[in-house]
């Protein structure tokens, strides 16, 4: 069943069409990596998933629900529900660096979802663990690798219990060492069964870690399939000569 | 020169300087509340509203500070019809005039400080479910705090020497009485003590406001 329907998604900046069209679908439990080259529409697709881009056409259905009907959005606090069943996880991590990262997981469950105090406390101690930084809790930010704060950036995602997470680009911005433990991290989510959307780069994790591999271009979606099958046989001119220029 | 005289001229200086103090702390637990709602106003969508903010603030940085505080004392009484409602005693006045000026710089420094805080942060409280207002006050107003508290310590050392302007509505501060034990006495040393006043009060601000940097470094 699909968790995520989009249909003839159409996006522009100025005169820049950015999504022609874009129709997919996302199953329970997909693993989805998102390739293609720089500037072909994946980031902006992603983010109109959660609204922090609004599409100029298209639909896009959440668990059925509309968070945007043929470029028609409902209102806000409709809008904020659909959303609050996902997760983002960004290129920067943006974290917020006034706070310590136990902070960074606990102040939307607090102020957002107005949960108790020791479920809190509970969870946020066990995504820690779970991302290898227990130790880390009181530190800043600022005190953190690049590597270490994308797994709390993702740990600070998982706090709102997610049905779907969304991944921009999460090891871009990260030295070529550090990229193997945040990918751990997300390959452990995937065996947990976690639904996930991931705009990548590496495709060593497409082939290993996701069940769906899309290959956007030029704002258009050109073809997805299962990995193997993918990288073995590309249907599309498009995404054969993409491949060969990043294998 | 005997320490009974220092002592003579030092205590109406002191006096004076309670003056100084008190406008001080109005001037500035008034002026940085309302800079940053011009903040906002500035950066509002409504245009009139914005508008309003940035003309406030060119008006504001724009003209002495010494012209405001005599329009606020001598000019609005003048005003016909209104002017009479408008008579504040003059000390009352003084104080409206340095919040509605500090006010404007105040709103200035907060703006830099907003500008400063990257897109993402917006980003990242949107997608954690964090309404406007929430977002603003826990991960925005902290951070543009921050990033203003060098800029608001410089401000509030001007503050503390600009009380002196009082001098200009006849409000006896620090200085004046400086200046009356200057010419009774014939001696340059009540200039030597105020100074050092002003000195202490702002060495007090900066040890402050260095602390207070010390304690929001988030490291």
């Amino acid at each position: 069943m699909a968790i995520i329907q989009v249909s003839q998604l159409k996006k522009s900046f100025g005169s820049l069409e950015v999504l022609k069209n874009v129709s997919f679908e996302v199953a329970q439990n997909d693993v989805v990596a998102v390739i293609g080259p720089s500037g072909s529409g994946k980031s902006t697709m992603l983010r109109s998933l959660i609204h922090l881009e609004e599409v100029d056409g298209g639909s896009i259905r959440v668990h059925g629900e509309y968070l945007v009907k043929d470029g028609v959005y409902p209102g806000s606090q409709k809008i904020r529900q659909i959303t609050a069943r996902m997760g983002m996880v960004f290129q920067h991590f943006n974290l917020f660096p006034h706070l310590t990262v136990r902070e960074n997981l606990e102040i939307a469950p607090r102020i957002v979802k107005r949960e108790e105090e020791a479920q809190i406390r509970r969870r946020s101690a066990e995504l820690l663990e779970k991302v290898g930084l227990a130790q880390k809790a009181d530190a800043y930010p600022s005190r953190l690798s690049g590597g270490q704060k994308q797994r709390v950036a993702i740990a600070r995602a998982l706090m709102m219990k997610p049905d779907i997470l969304l991944f921009d680009e999460p090891t871009s911005a990260l030295d070529p060492e550090l990229t193997g433990e945040v990918l751990q991290v997300i390959k452990q989510l995937a065996q947990e069964q976690m639904t996930m959307i991931v705009v990548t780069h590496e495709m060593g994790f497409a082939r290993e870690v996701a069940n769906q591999v899309m290959f956007m271009d030029n704002g258009e979606f050109i073809e997805s399939g299962p990995p193997q099958e993918f990288f073995a046989n590309p249907r599309h001119e498009r995404t054969r000569a993409f491949l060969q220029r990043v294998l | 020169m005997s320490l009974d005289y220092l002592i003579t001229i030092t205590i109406p200086m002191l006096e004076g300087a309670q003056m100084t103090i008190l406008l001080f702390l109005i001037a500035i637990v008034l002026s940085i509340p309302l800079g940053f709602l011009i903040t906002l106003m500035a950066n509002s969508s409504i245009k009139g509203v914005a508008w309003f903010a940035h003309t406030y603030i060119y008006v504001m940085r724009g003209t002495p500070l010494l012209l405001q505080l005599l329009f606020i004392c001598f000019g609005l009484p003048l005003l016909p019809v209104v002017g009479e409602y408008l008579v504040m005693e003059r000390f009352t006045s003084a104080c409206v005039g340095f919040t509605l000026n500090y006010a404007a710089y105040f709103a200035e420094i907060f703006r830099g400080g907003l500008l400063s805080i990257d897109k993402g942060q917006y980003e990242a409280a949107q997608v954690l479910g964090f309404s406007k207002w929430q977002t603003y006050r826990k991960i925005i107003l902290p951070q543009m705090f921050r990033v203003a508290l060098p800029a608001v310590a410089n401000e509030s050392i001007t503050l503390v020497k600009d009380t002196a302007l009082l001098y200009a509505v006849a409000v006896p501060e620090l200085l004046h009485f400086a200046q009356t034990a200057v010419n009774r006495d014939f001696t340059i040393v009540p200039f030597f003590i105020a100074g050092v006043i002003y000195l202490l009060m702002t060495l007090i601000l900066t040890v402050f406001f260095k602390k207070l940097e010390k304690r929001l470094r988030f490291e």
